[in-house]
């Protein structure tokens, strides 16, 4: 029996079919690679929860500081391991341009929703599939939102972002002087991961599903 | 264990980035928001040729697309057989504390929170991933800029938006 892809059609699974045909053309890795990037990334967020509203919106209430922890240690670790594989031609630098009002503006409604929704775009999708419906809804307002800015981009999106003024990089303020500037960098985001002081916001809802021996809240008291 | 302390989870977030970004992986930075607007093009049959946007970010846009249904399995396999955290609800726990103990306010907010977010992240030309993790790797001023923002309008939005000082 033969299994027949139609890709050139108009309906949605056409389109479905088109997008892992993107994938597999485009070359930035294997269709099978790119999903298991993708099964890594959630299970790293899953296992370590932090895609729940008690530690996202914890944090926007100073309650819980996992989520800034672990972003910063990731991205202290990384600068210095991306920059020696740039050096050694194992991976090249992917830099997003500056464009001042759209990171200010952009990012001012992203903290804003950040902290009513309690997730964001890598950390809602885990939280759906671990049964959140009100994340599920959030999402579908992200649809819209989507919409919204593909509809109106060229008219109204594109001249309020501004121009880009550069895609600039810490290192490239210090010539010369670019491996020091990454090992400094590195080290001192190492060290705010470690030293931002460990608070949590525990779910009750999830931790009476645990025997009193795995309760992360009850183990620290000992 | 039903949980990864945030120093191993720091540690493979890196170790999946740098795979991530190697030529050997994928040669690109990690990014989970272009697939928003990319799948907003696939759900309401928008013209590529009619939106410039879409063509922009028609290799992106489905890059994340199938990272994203990686991230749906991996996060239900991880929630069903090891946290055992799988359940169905509405309205989180710690809104119930700090915020209220309606489901249709819950719903009505994540709604319009999920909206404006996704406005936000394109506006900016990234999220949390994109930006704060793949753009601080690589140390570009723009992902600094749009960090520190965030940072700023996220604690002071939860300052004001849940009653902190109650309880």
């Amino acid at each position: 029996m033969d299994i027949i892809v139609k890709t050139a059609g108009d309906d949605f699974a056409s389109r479905m079919a088109q997008m892992f045909e993107t994938v597999i053309h485009e070359g930035h890795g294997s269709l099978v690679l790119v999903f298991l990037i993708g099964v890594i990334f959630g299970g790293i967020i899953q296992y370590t929860r932090v895609d729940k509203f008690e530690k996202i919106a914890g944090f926007a209430m100073l309650k819980d500081t996992i989520v800034p922890k672990m972003l910063f240690l990731t991205v202290g670790l990384a600068s210095i391991g991306l920059y020696f594989m740039v050096e050694a031609g194992y991976a090249h630098y992917h830099i997003k341009p500056i464009m001042w009002s759209g990171l200010i503006i952009g990012g001012t409604l992203f903290g804003i929703a950040m902290a009513i929704f309690g997730k964001c775009p890598g950390t809602g999708p885990v939280s759906i599939a671990e049964g959140r419906i009100d994340v599920l809804v959030g999402a579908i307002g992200g649809l819209f939102g989507g919409l919204v800015f593909t509809l109106y981009y060229s008219d109204f999106f594109k001249p309020l972002m501004g121009d880009s003024a550069g895609k600039l990089t810490l290192p490239s303020f210090f010539p010369g002087h670019e491996h020091l500037v990454v090992l400094i960098f590195g080290i001192v985001v190492t060290i705010i991961a470690i030293v931002i002081p460990k608070r949590e916001f525990y779910d009750e809802a999830d931790l009476e599903k645990l025997p009193p021996e795995e309760r992360p809240d009850l183990k620290e008291v000992h | 264990m039903s949980r990864l302390p945030w120093w191993v989870g720091g540690i493979l977030m890196a170790g999946l980035l740098l795979m991530t970004f190697s030529v050997f992986g994928a040669d690109r930075p990690l990014g989970a928001s272009t697939y928003v607007p990319y799948f907003a093009g696939l759900v309401f049959d928008l013209d590529p040729k009619k939106y410039t946007y879409l063509e922009h970010i028609k290799n992106p846009g489905a890059w994340e697309g199938v990272m994203l249904l990686g991230a749906l399995f991996g996060g239900f396999v991880t929630s069903v057989f090891i946290t055992k955290s799988f359940r169905f609800s509405l309205i989180p726990t710690g809104w119930k504390k700090y915020k209220n103990n309606s489901v249709l306010s819950r719903l009505l907010w994540s709604f319009v929170a999920g909206f404006v977010m996704i406005i936000g992240a394109r506006m900016a030309g990234g999220c949390t991933s994109g930006h704060f993790m793949s753009g601080m790797s690589q140390m570009a001023i723009s992902s600094m800029i749009f960090g520190t923002v965030v940072m700023i309008a996220l604690v002071i939005t939860g300052r004001f938006f849940y009653n902190v000082k109650d309880k």
